[in-house]
């Protein structure tokens, strides 16, 4: 019988800790299209695309409660805990595909590094401040770096603090 | 009788080009035809004092010659509807939801007009895509007869399909999604809020004038203590 009371105890314990894990870190989340840096040289579309691969990928791994959308008003009450990402695209390199395929080994890959902060609604904290790289081959479409970002983005906010 | 036989097979190879070339171009039917409707209710942000708007028109600037096709791949996916009818429809059904649909154009407070610079699908990588809704809005005051624009900006991106059954289903989903987030965007984006409650009207900067009033009342006591009158 204790046994028993032992094994459903350590259930319920498991279960809550799962659910605490599960709830979104954050009330709100806006997120600000990432301009490039000078130099910079993306199809006109990337930002969008960014953008909206970002949203779609946060709401997939319920990093916030809600996604506000570029300059949209937050009440007062939420602003503890809700933060604004931002960034900007600071190197993209187209790669090489004859370098891919006569060294291999991710020589002539296509790369993209971009800083990212994200940063407490209320009291400007910066959560998170880091540059960030990814790569793809060079013979992948460049959109596919937008959604590795977003899914680099994703894993460390949900790290964060 | 030489040149009459080159005219005319040029001409039947003529016919035979138009024809492959419109075979190709997809139809609408009530099977590859959507609807997009707005699921979730939008609330627009509070405004200091009670407004209403009216929406005067929706202008097409996305350039596009067929803008009721929205997908050409796979038998094509048609709108039943033309997207600035669309958007008129949404936008009008959002603010009278809110109380904040103007009767008629002599009543209204501010008149909107859109500029629809894309609506539908962007292109995204192989076979997914991801909506998009561009919008251009021009808040006119009636009483001050002063305009501002407000640009608003929605997305969405949903998984690849295969199926034709979830492409319609992926894309009614990207548009209707997309629309919505660009409308919230709007109605709640800060640059609304600005053209409503204009910098003079904020009880802004209060800061700034008590850190002068204080240098003012520091400069006139020291004045007092180093020449007494």
């Amino acid at each position: 019988m204790r046994g028993y009371l032992s094994l459903f105890a350590s259930a319920l314990l498991l279960t809550s800790f799962a659910t605490a894990k599960d709830e979104p870190k954050f009330k709100s989340i806006e997120i600000k299209h990432f301009p490039n840096a000078e130099g910079v040289e993306l199809p006109p579309e990337f930002s969008d695309y960014l953008y909206a691969e970002l949203k779609a990928t946060l709401q997939k791994k319920k990093i916030a409660e809600q996604f506000v959308g570029e300059d949209e008003v937050v009440d007062a009450a939420d602003a503890p805990r809700s933060a604004i990402l931002e960034g900007s695209v600071l190197e993209y390199k187209k790669g090489s595909m004859v370098k891919e395929s006569l060294i291999g080994f991710g020589a002539g890959a296509r790369s993209l590094t971009a800083h990212v902060k994200l940063t407490r609604r209320s009291n400007n904290e910066a959560i998170v401040d880091k540059d960030i790289k990814v790569r793809a081959m060079a013979r992948w479409d460049p959109k596919t770096l937008a959604k590795f970002l977003a899914g680099s983005i994703a894993g460390e906010l949900k790290h964060s603090e | 009788m030489g040149t009459h036989y080159w005219l005319s097979q040029s001409f039947t190879l003529l016919l035979f080009a138009v024809a492959i070339a419109s075979a190709g171009e997809p139809k609408p039917t009530p099977e590859n035809t959507i609807s997009i409707k707005i699921e979730n209710e939008i609330k627009p942000q509070t405004f200091p004092r009670p407004i209403k708007f009216f929406v005067e028109k929706v202008i097409d600037r996305s350039g596009n010659p067929q803008p009721m096709l929205v997908l050409e791949e796979r038998g094509g996916v048609f709108l039943d509807k033309q997207p600035t009818e669309v958007v008129q429809q949404a936008l009008q059904d959002t603010l009278q939801k809110s109380g904040l649909l103007a009767g008629d154009r002599a009543s209204a407070d501010y008149l909107l007009t859109l500029y629809l610079f894309h609506f539908g699908l962007g292109s995204g990588l192989g076979g997914e895509y991801y909506g998009k809704v561009d919008l251009n809005v021009v808040v006119k005051e009636v009483a001050s007869g002063k305009s501002q624009e407000v640009t608003a900006l929605g997305t969405s991106v949903r998984g690849a399909a295969i199926r034709k059954k979830n492409i319609l289903k992926n894309t009614q989903a990207n548009i209707s999604e997309a629309l919505e987030a660009a409308l919230r965007n709007f109605l709640r984006g800060t640059k609304l809020r600005d053209v409503i409650a204009p910098q003079d009207a904020k009880p802004s900067m209060p800061s700034e004038k008590t850190t002068s009033s204080l240098n003012l009342t520091l400069e006139c006591s020291s004045g007092y203590h180093i020449y007494p009158s």
